[in-house]
This record gives structure tokens, C-alpha cells and sequence, in this order.
């Protein structure tokens, strides 16, 4: 059985990051380290550095390349239409760049409230079927209704 | 995670995700090894096929990615060497410094075959109807 959700399931039509459920102290612990990282916008050197590594300016400082992006949006069949959820999304890193390069409607979920925040700015000058929903929430308690997606992709999150 | 993920999941509906992890069949020390000099949260002492099986998931498929991830590695490491004035001035010198040991560590425990990273793919199953 799932975890419960205390009252309502967040709205995931891309409002306003919605925090649904308390944090562990790890979680607290994390979100305040990439916390300090996502207020600082990146600076020119840290973009052209990831553009070269790569291939992409998102902010992200991981292993997923704009040719793995792709890969994981053909293995999740992903067009417009689909529903997906990208966990510990960052500033938006693979989720929104997927939902603006196959229509798909995307849910970015991280603990750090302040990347979901750069992402949804990064989203207003993104061509997207539909805005992105951002939702702050562990991905031990993920605070959705059951069945609601149709597809999830997470990158070094699960290790 | 997983489970919850599976929660979330319409029948039917697929998951895709990267993941880094230690080789199999290592030793102790070598597992302690690959969880020090991998990132953070490199801890999971099961295979992610055995996780996403018992979370419910099928047609679970695994693609070894470290070759690619080595390629990453030496990049971001190659990459900062180069800009390291811009970055220092950034970031400070000495988290420049610790990053840098952090990824050359991480690049030696790939290097030596113990720290992998692969692509899963699995799928929630249909829903059984009575009858």
C-alpha cells in the first residue's frame, strides 16, 4: 500500500510549487545543500562548461547527456498526450527539456523547492503543450493520486 | 521509491531512469569502496532489477551505460581544469579543489570496474480482472 496523503493531492497544472508532505531530517538535509546551489542562477562559465559536457544549459552538473535525454524519452514513448512525472528534478533537467522536445505534459517533483522555482521560470521560455506542474515532495511519499501517471523518469536518483 | 513510484504508475505505464551503482560480485572492500568514491547516496545493497521486481514492476530491462559515464566524468573533470580560474573565482578555490577530487576519485573507481551505471527500464503490469 502507498503512503497516505493528507488532505488534498497537489494541483499539477503548474502553478506554484506546492510542499505536500513534511520532510525526513536527510531530506531537510538535502534540500538545504542544492538549496544554496538553485538560488544562484548559473553564471556563464557553468553554462558553457555543461553545454560542452553535456550538451545542455539546465543547470545540471550530472551524467545525463542530451543524447541519454533523448534515449529515456523514446524508451517512455513520450508524445503529446502522455502524462510524466520526472522525480528529483532539479531546475528541470531531463523533465522539462523532454516535455518541450516531444508535447508530453510533465510534473517536475524535487525536496528543493528553489530548483523547481528556477524551472518554472526556465518554462516560460520553453515552446510546452501545457505548463509544467511543480510539486516539492519526497520520492518516498510521493503525493499524487494512484494511476496518474503514464510515465516516470528519475536520473541518479535512485543509487 | 520504487513502490511508490509503481503507485503513481496508470497499468501499463512504463518507468525509465539512469542510476549509479556498485559492479556485482565485488568484495567488502571494494562495495565500501564503490559507496565512498560513488555519488552520495550509492548505498543500495540489492540489484535494481531485484528492487523494481519486488516493487511489481515487469519487463524490467537493464543497459550498461558506464563507458558513456566514464566519457562524462573525464569531461566535466577536463572542463573544469580548463576554466578553473573562471570557476575558482565562482565557487572559491577550495570547492573547486574538493569537486575535482571528488570526480577524480570517482573517475579511478569506474576506471577499476567498480562503479557502474546503467539504464532501467521496467513497466506496471496490466491490471488482472476478476473472471
Amino acid at each position: 500500500m502507498g503512503p497516505r496523503l493528507r488532505g488534498r493531492p497537489p494541483r499539477i497544472d503548474g502553478t506554484l510549487p506546492w510542499r505536500a508532505v513534511p520532510m525526513t531530517k536527510i531530506e531537510r538535509e538535502t534540500a538545504e545543500r542544492f538549496a544554496e546551489r538553485y538560488r544562484v542562477g548559473p553564471a556563464e562559465v557553468s553554462r558553457r562548461v555543461e553545454l560542452a559536457v553535456i550538451g545542455g544549459d539546465w543547470g545540471a552538473n550530472g551524467y545525463t547527456t542530451m543524447a541519454q535525454a533523448g534515449l529515456l524519452g523514446r524508451e517512455l514513448r513520450l508524445r503529446p498526450g502522455v502524462r510524466l512525472l520526472d522525480l528529483g528534478a532539479g531546475r528541470g533537467w531531463p523533465g522539462l527539456h523532454l516535455a518541450a522536445s516531444t508535447g508530453c505534459q510533465v510534473v517536475l517533483s524535487d525536496v528543493p523547492i528553489e530548483g523547481l522555482q528556477a524551472a518554472a521560470a526556465r518554462a516560460r521560455h520553453e515552446t510546452l503543450a501545457a505548463r509544467p506542474g511543480l510539486v516539492a515532495a519526497s520520492a518516498r511519499t510521493l503525493p499524487f493520486t494512484a494511476t496518474v501517471f503514464d510515465a516516470i523518469v528519475h536520473t541518479d536518483v535512485l543509487c | 521509491m520504487l513502490r511508490a513510484c509503481r503507485r503513481v504508475l496508470r497499468p501499463s505505464g512504463r518507468t525509465a531512469f539512469f542510476t549509479i551503482h556498485p559492479t556485482a560480485g565485488l568484495t567488502p572492500a571494494q562495495r565500501r569502496r564503490a559507496s565512498r568514491d560513488g555519488p552520495i547516496a550509492v548505498a543500495t545493497t540489492r540489484p535494481h532489477r531485484q528492487l523494481l521486481e519486488a516493487a511489481g514492476f515487469t519487463e524490467v530491462t537493464e543497459t550498461d551505460c558506464t563507458a558513456e559515464f566514464a566519457a562524462t566524468t573525464r569531461a566535466w573533470l577536463h572542463h573544469w581544469d580548463t576554466n578553473q580560474a573562471e570557476l575558482a573565482a565562482l565557487f572559491g578555490e577550495q570547492v573547486v579543489a574538493e569537486r575535482q577530487a571528488v570526480r577524480r576519485a570517482q573517475l579511478c573507481a569506474i576506471e577499476d570496474g567498480i562503479l557502474a551505471r546503467s539504464l532501467f527500464t521496467a513497466s506496471r503490469p496490466e491490471e488482472r480482472r476478476p473472471g
